[in-house]
């Protein structure tokens, strides 16, 4: 379904700020698989998922989704295969138009946009309908501007949109970071039911350990812009909250060292 | 009373003018000013053409299609100031500069001289104060065609063009509106309320911006082409300073109507674009120089920019003392 070949992505090449985001990364996703990327601040986890969604383009590597070779495509044009959920939960609908103008926008993802009615009364009634199974109260709002929403109720709406359209790739970038935990469980538990409900092929970015764990068929830690662990199945079934601190522990240490100790010690113990 | 009439006509002309800003620096959040060398587009390809008819006729010199090819060249400077902006990523205001920049030559080419008159040939009004002048004839003895009411006696020429600018703005106002209910109109919107959403949703925002911009912009010069013909006379100076005038419009109308309800905010602009030649012609009725007036328009502008910021912190100022107490 999406696989990426050799990427790789430097930012402010030649500069003192040079960030070697991406150093040859390579990914396979099955459709369906629910793809869980942690890894510490920096790692290439965001980058990873920004490039794939066409925020930029890749230094070198390929990306291929769905059969398409996708890689010198623009964002927008991506579109028509990616549903995506950013982490400000701003970022995902237009603050002053009302909910039914943004469920409008995302029913034609990848769509023409002509000169037909972006709301009739038969969209009205079927927007309700799948506003009404968020359980947030906001079938009778559907009027309203979504600027008078909370953040919780955004990033729900905004996970609808996503999967209005069934994409072929769904990018969820760390989409419960901004929000209260309460609230952040009620968006993952949405994420859960939509992507089980349309078995969405799905790459979802997270700090939160919890998460990491309970979600997905498959788990990626990156580090530096490499992918370092790669959990599938059965060991990502089992894998628990210590289980990844560990690992994340284990890549500190390798760091306190310098490199060719970390080189020597790795050759001797392992 | 007649002068009343003339300056309703000249707000609803220019009201237009406000369509066209509010798309451009409202809806795309873009500060177009492509719009003071449009304008003047507009009133030089629709003068020009018309007076060419005068001797060769043709089915584009008639009053209509010379109107609506000055309205089209506009749109082609205004998607000309998009291109240079998405496409060759100049600053958006410089763009608009360039553009204007550039029209002022063109102008001169279209026009020939700095300014064409339209004493005795065909407008867009003839049409209409020829539809007035069937329904109320003028005197036998060749004076002025006057209608009284309520102690005044009206232009009939004139009450012909004010209905006649009120059903076009009309018109445009409600084509307007529908269009932005449409899918295209609807992505349009959402591109100047946030990006990254409505590229994230397939669309190209460069493309949106760029027709968005010809949209204004032929707007903006159809107001041209209209003024131009209503005032019988198109100059080449006429631009100057329509950018602020037509966000004044716009500021006013938003303070009257206080919502950003679709329907609301376009009569808004008409209503801002009425009320903005109103002030101005009291202004000028009570002594007021003349080549004062872009020096107080800038002014009111600037305190219609400024005011909101200051009177919320003002605000916030006085809830802090209250805490405090």
């Amino acid at each position: 379904m999406l696989r990426i070949t050799n990427a790789t992505k430097t930012f402010h090449p030649g500069t003192p700020n040079e960030v070697l985001a991406l150093q040859g990364v390579d990914l396979h996703l099955e459709p369906g698989d629910f793809l869980i990327v942690i890894g510490t601040n920096g790692s290439g986890k965001s980058t990873l998922q920004n490039s794939v969604a066409g925020t930029f383009m890749l230094d070198s590597g390929r990306i291929r989704l769905n059969g398409h070779d996708i890689t010198r495509w623009p964002e927008h044009k991506r579109a028509r295969l990616i549903g995506r959920v950013f982490q400000n939960p701003f970022s995902g609908t237009a603050p002053n138009m009302t909910i039914a103008e943004n469920l409008a926008l995302a029913a034609r993802r990848g769509k023409p946009r002509g000169l037909g009615w972006a709301l009739n009364r038969e969209t009205r009634d079927r927007f309700r309908e799948q506003v009404r199974a968020l359980n947030m109260g906001l079938e009778d709002r559907i009027d309203n501007e979504i600027g008078t929403l909370s953040g919780g109720q955004r990033q729900a709406l905004t996970l609808l949109m996503a999967s209005f359209v069934k994409p072929n790739l769904l990018l969820l970038d760390e989409h419960t970071a901004a929000l209260d935990p309460k609230t952040a469980d009620q968006v993952i538990h949405l994420t859960k039911q939509v992507v089980e409900r349309d078995r969405l092929t799905t790459l979802m970015v997270t700090h939160s350990m919890q998460q990491a764990v309970h979600l997905g068929n498959r788990l990626i830690m990156m580090h530096k812009g490499r992918v370092i662990h790669d959990i599938r199945d059965d060991e990502k079934k089992r894998m628990r909250v210590e289980g990844l601190l560990d690992r994340f522990e284990e890549v500190r240490r390798v760091e306190a060292l310098d490199l060719p100790a970390a080189e020597l010690l790795k050759a001797a113990y392992i | 009373m007649n002068v009343l009439i003339s300056t309703l006509t000249i707000g609803l002309i220019l009201s237009l003018l406000a369509f066209g800003v509010y798309i451009s620096f409202r809806i795309f959040n873009f500060p177009d000013i492509t719009t003071e060398g449009s304008i003047t587009l507009g009133a030089a390809v629709a003068a020009a053409l018309i007076l060419h008819g005068s001797e060769n006729p043709s089915w584009f010199t008639t009053p209509w299609a010379a109107t609506l090819l000055g309205g089209l060249a506009g749109g082609v400077a205004g998607v000309a100031t998009g291109v240079l902006h998405t496409r060759f990523k100049i600053h958006g205001l410089l763009s608009g500069i360039l553009v204007m920049t550039a029209l002022y030559s063109i102008n001169l080419r279209v026009m020939g001289q700095s300014n064409l008159s339209l004493n005795d040939v065909p407008t867009i009004f003839s049409g209409p104060q020829f539809l007035a002048e069937q329904l109320h004839p003028a005197p036998a003895d060749g004076g002025v065609n006057q209608l009284p009411f309520a102690g005044w006696n009206l232009f009939v020429n004139d009450l012909a063009a004010l209905a006649f600018t009120l059903l076009l703005i009309a018109a445009v106002g409600a084509a307007l509106y529908f269009f932005f209910r449409t899918n295209l109109g609807t992505a349009m919107r959402a591109t100047g309320d946030n990006a990254q959403m409505i590229r994230a949703l397939g669309s190209n925002t460069n493309a949106m911006l760029v027709w968005g911009l010809g949209l204004s912009n032929a707007l903006i010069a159809l107001a041209g082409a209209i003024f131009a013909q209503y005032q019988k006379f198109a100059d080449v100076q006429m631009g100057f300073g329509m950018v602020v005038l037509g966000l004044a419009s716009v500021i006013i109308g938003e303070a009257l109507v206080r919502s950003r309800d679709l329907v609301l905010t376009i009569i808004g602009s008409v209503m801002g674009s009425l009320l903005f030649r109103l002030l101005v012609a009291i202004a000028l009725q009570w002594g007021l120089n003349p080549n004062d007036l872009k020096l107080i328009t800038a002014g009111f502008v600037f305190i219609a920019l400024v005011l909101p910021g200051f009177v919320s912190k003002l605000g916030k100022r006085k809830v802090g003392g209250l805490q405090h107490a």
